[in-house]
Order: structure tokens, then sequence, then C-alpha cells
């Protein structure tokens, strides 16, 4: 479970990106996060990731309250959730397959390990055929299901997305989402970040919407609504 | 850490140096450079150690009689000399005497000796004492002292002494040079590891999202700057080594060889390449620790 209680973040320059927020996701959820450029989505993406501390306010993930974690407790926190951002951040040296299992050689899994579960990841995000092309080679779409595969292949419980489709075209979008809603239905908490009223739409999924860093709306099987 | 887990970083490491190569050959030359420095004053100390070693085993005492002394003066001193306690060994030798030593001593050099005769013979009258036990060196100095016809007492102490400030000396602007040599490799270095770290911007970045330790995404760049720091330590080993066994040729070939020189033998090359390269290995290993330490403390934010 994920809560956010009366959090504000002020940054260093004096602007308040969020505004005594609170939100609280279940276990297995899919919460969209809506709002215009600058409402403060990717904010509340980096508070969750422990990236950066909020100015005033509690955030408690799995019953851990992140302003009590230790730094050396955070590595272990972020295994436990995964991330994709809009710009897809692969290692542009290393295959689809090495990309993938970076992420498992940095939390010490074994080779045994790695060897069958990296083919596993690739089979569910479509991108068994690509295992040995590189980033360069692959279309937006292929480089985002390696990022997803990449984000899923310790088995987070919760995924985290950051506009995961800014880059791509409707079509293509929709099969990423396809992937996601999978995910969400084996069990993992999804929270996407995103500007795609066509996606948030069709998906009916729950909607959180931010306006100037303040919650304006909070609605299961929400609809997107923005003035921007 | 797993094996598996250090190899990987050992590759990174390596790779990273391989991939900054112009800035890890200046970081490895800065640090081969000071080590060799370093090298060179601890190659000199201890042959000067050496030397003051085999000058205090040997304890004998010369005295110098002023130019013109009286036969009968030294006939007079010879007796006494005599009955000193402690003496084991004693000798007269004339400034023609020692002259003639010279001569026969300088072998093929011995033209540079033409020009005297015993008119002009610079050299004094001497009385060469070896005592029983260095315990002894001290009565006999002081009571040579005492004759009216001395010019100088000279003993093993005095050339001791002179050769151990002569290797402090060194020892003291060696290490000046040094320390000044280090800090400039380290500053090289720093920089190396500070662009290694910018070049791996991104896949750090990515690690940590991913949940990377600290010390995951640390260990390469230390990793990088102690290969940086052996590396030069086994160039500068190599160097100090060639250097030395050339010199250790030249002087074994040089016509002075077997006599002048024969009391002060240079050390041979393994007594002295095996504490040196040891303390390269640890200096340049540490030299590059600490300077990747303090890179990655300011400039890898983790
Ligand atoms: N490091 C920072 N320092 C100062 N201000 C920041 C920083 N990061 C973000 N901001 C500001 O905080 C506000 C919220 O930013 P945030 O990135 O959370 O918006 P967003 O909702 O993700 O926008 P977008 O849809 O464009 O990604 C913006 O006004 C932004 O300029
Ligand atoms: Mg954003």
């Amino acid at each position: 479970m994920i809560q956010f209680i009366n959090v504000s973040k002020v940054y260093d320059n004096g602007l308040q990106a969020l505004n005594n927020v609170n939100i609280s996701v279940e276990s297995g959820e899919f919460v969209f996060i809506v709002g215009a450029s600058g409402a403060g989505k990717s904010t509340l993406v980096k508070l969750l990731l422990k990236e950066i501390e909020p100015t005033e306010g509690k955030i408690i993930v799995n019953d851990v309250d992140l302003s009590r974690m230790k730094r050396k407790e955070i590595p272990f926190y972020r295994r436990g959730i995964g991330v994709v951002f809009q710009d897809f951040r692969l290692l542009p040296t290393k295959t689809v397959y090495e990309n993938v299992a970076f992420a498992m050689e940095i939390v010490e899994a074994s080779r045994k390990e790695i060897r069958r579960q990296v083919p596993a990841v690739l089979g569910m995000v479509g991108l068994a055929s690509k295992a040995n092309a590189y980033p360069s080679q692959l279309s937006g779409g292929e480089q985002q299901r390696t990022a997803l595969a990449r984000a899923l292949v310790n088995n987070p419980s919760i995924l985290i997305a950051d506009e995961p489709t800014g880059n791509l075209d409707a079509a293509t979008a929709a099969e990423i989402m396809k992937i996601i809603n999978m995910i969400n239905h084996r069990g993992t908490t999804v929270i996407m970040a995103t500007h795609a009223r066509d996606i948030v739409n069709s998906m009916k999924k729950r909607v959180i919407t931010f306006r100037k860093g303040i919650v304006v709306s909070d609605k299961e099987k929400g609809e997107y609504f923005c003035e921007d | 850490m797993k094996i598996r887990t250090w190899k990987r970083m050992a590759g990174q490491g390596f790779r990273s140096l391989f991939r900054n190569r112009v800035m890890s050959l200046a970081s490895i030359s800065a640090i081969a450079a000071a080590l060799f420095v370093l090298g060179l004053v601890m190659a000199v100390v201890m042959n000067f150690n050496n030397i003051i070693a085999g000058l205090e085993s040997k304890v004998e005492i010369t005295i110098f009689l002023k130019t013109d002394t009286h036969s009968s003066d030294i006939k007079r001193m010879e007796q006494q000399i005599q009955s000193w306690e402690g003496i084991s060994e004693w000798e007269y030798i004339s400034k023609d005497e020692a002259l003639e030593t010279w001569r026969e001593e300088w072998g093929d050099m011995a033209y540079l000796l033409d020009g005297y005769n015993s008119e002009n013979n610079p050299l004094p009258d001497s009385f060469h004492i070896k005592v029983q036990k260095p315990e002894f060196v001290e009565s006999v100095v002081e009571k040579a002292s005492k004759f009216a016809a001395v010019e100088k007492v000279q003993y093993s102490k005095d050339v001791v002494d002179s050769i151990a400030s002569i290797a402090s000396t060194t020892r003291f602007f060696g290490m000046i040079i040094v320390v000044v040599l280090i800090i400039m490799a380290m500053i090289i270095i720093h920089n190396t590891i500070r662009i290694s770290v910018y070049s791996r911007r991104r896949e750090v970045n990515i690690m940590k999202y991913i949940g990377a330790t600290d010390w995951y995404i640390r260990w390469p760049f230390l990793i990088e700057g102690m290969a940086l720091g052996l590396i030069g330590a086994a160039i500068s080993g190599g160097l100090t080594a060639g250097v030395y066994s050339l010199l250790l040729k030249r002087i074994s070939s040089s016509p002075m060889q077997g006599n002048l020189l024969s009391q002060f033998q240079l050390l041979p090359l393994d007594s002295i390449l095996y504490p040196i390269v040891g303390l390269f290995i640890m200096v340049g290993s540490a030299v590059g620790i600490a300077a990747s330490l303090l890179s990655i403390s300011k400039h890898l934010k983790v």
C-alpha cells in the first residue's frame, strides 16, 4: 500500500510543486496520475522513488515511512519498485538481453536465475526475437518494452511509469498499455503519470488529477479532464 | 559480494580505463614518475646506509701530521702509540709512501699524479691505527689529538656522520620532490576518475533506479584508480631496475674497480629491488585509491 499524507514539496528555488497531497493506493491497484505540464506528476514519482524528500508530510510504502528509511536501505527499497520513463533510458552499448540482465546483475542474482528469468520476461513483453539487438536497432515501442522488461525482471510489487507512451504513436502506445495492464493483472500495483487523454479514457481505471500541485479530483473509473 | 560481482566490477573498471586511454596514460605516467623518483631516493639512501654499516664495522683511525714534522717527533709518537690500550695494529705511512700507494691504486689513471714528486707532494705523513673494539676509538682519538704535530685526526665516525648527513639531505629533498609529484599524480588521477564518472553517468543513473547499492556503483571507479596506480608502479619498478642495473654495469667496468671503490660496493639489484617494488605497490595503489575516493565523493552522486 502507498500513502501520501499531507505531502508538500517546495523546490530549492521556492517553487511549490506539490501542495498538501493526500493519496492512498491499495496493493494491486492501477492509478493514473494526470495533470497539465508542471502540475507535479514527476515530482510525485521522484518522491516515491526517494530521489527527493518531501518538504512536509509523510510517504508510507508497504508500511515503511520513507522519511525514516536509512540511506543504506534505499537501494533495497528501490528493488521493490520497477520504473519506466518517457525516454526509455537504455544502455546503448548493451543488447536487449544485456540491458535486462544488467538489472539482475545489480541485485547479484545467480547466473542460472538470470538465464532463466531474462528470456521469460522478454517473452512476456513480446521481445524474445530481439534479444540480441541493440537499442539503436529497435523501434520506440520495442525500446519501451525493453525498459519494461528491465523494470519487471526483479519481480517488483510496484510499477511506476512516468509518461511511458509520451514518445510513441497511438498504436504503439496501445500495445505498451496492454503489457502494463497485463502486469497489473498479475498483481503488480501500477502508478502511471500521463498526458494521454485517449489512453486514460479507454482504460477505465482510477484517475487522480493534479492542478498546480493540488489534487483536484480522485475518481474510480475516471476520465481525463484537464484545462490545458 | 560474490566473486562474480567482483569480476564484473573489475571488468567495468578496466574497460573504463581503456575508454579514457589518454587520461589513463597521463595518470600512469604521473604516478610512474613520482614512484621512479621515490625509487632513486630509496636506492641512494639504502646504499649510503650500507656504506655506513660497512664503515662502522671497520674502526680505523688516521692521524694526519703537519707538514715538515721532524722525524724525531715521529719516533716519539710511535713509541707512545705502541703503549696505548686497545691498539690492534698500527702503521706509519710517510707522505712519499702515500703518494706511491696512490700511484699503484690509481693504475691507468696514475698519470694524473705525474706532476708530483717528493718535493711538492701535497699528501701529509700519517699514522693508521686499528683498534680492537669500537669502544677504544674515543680514547685513542683523544690522546692522538694532544700531539702537537697533529694536523687532523680522522676516524670512521667522521665519515659515517658526513655520509649520514648526505643521506638525510638526499632523503629530505628527495621526499619533497616525491610528495610534489605524488600530489600531481593524485590531481591527474582524480580528473581521470571524474571523466570516467561523467562518461558513465547514464549507467550510474539507471543503476540507482534499479537499486544498486552505493558501493556497487563506487567499486569499479576505485578499481580503475587502483589499476592506474598499480600499472604506474609496475612501470616505475621496471624503470628503476633498468637504471640501477645499468649503473651497476657501468661501475663494475670502470677502471677504478677493485681499489678505490672496492669498499663502497653498490648493493646488488635484488636487495634493493624487492623493498622498492613492495613500496611502489603500496604507494601506487594507495595513491590511486585515495584519488578515486576523493573524486567519487565529489563527483559521483549516489
Ligand atoms: N529540481 C527542480 N527544481 C526546481 N523546480 C522544479 C524541479 N523539478 C521540477 N520543478 C518544477 O516543479 C513543477 C512540477 O514539476 P513536475 O516535473 O513534477 O511536473 P510534471 O507534472 O511532471 O510536468 P510534465 O507533464 O511537463 O512532465 C514545475 O513547475 C517544475 O518546473
Ligand atoms: Mg513529468
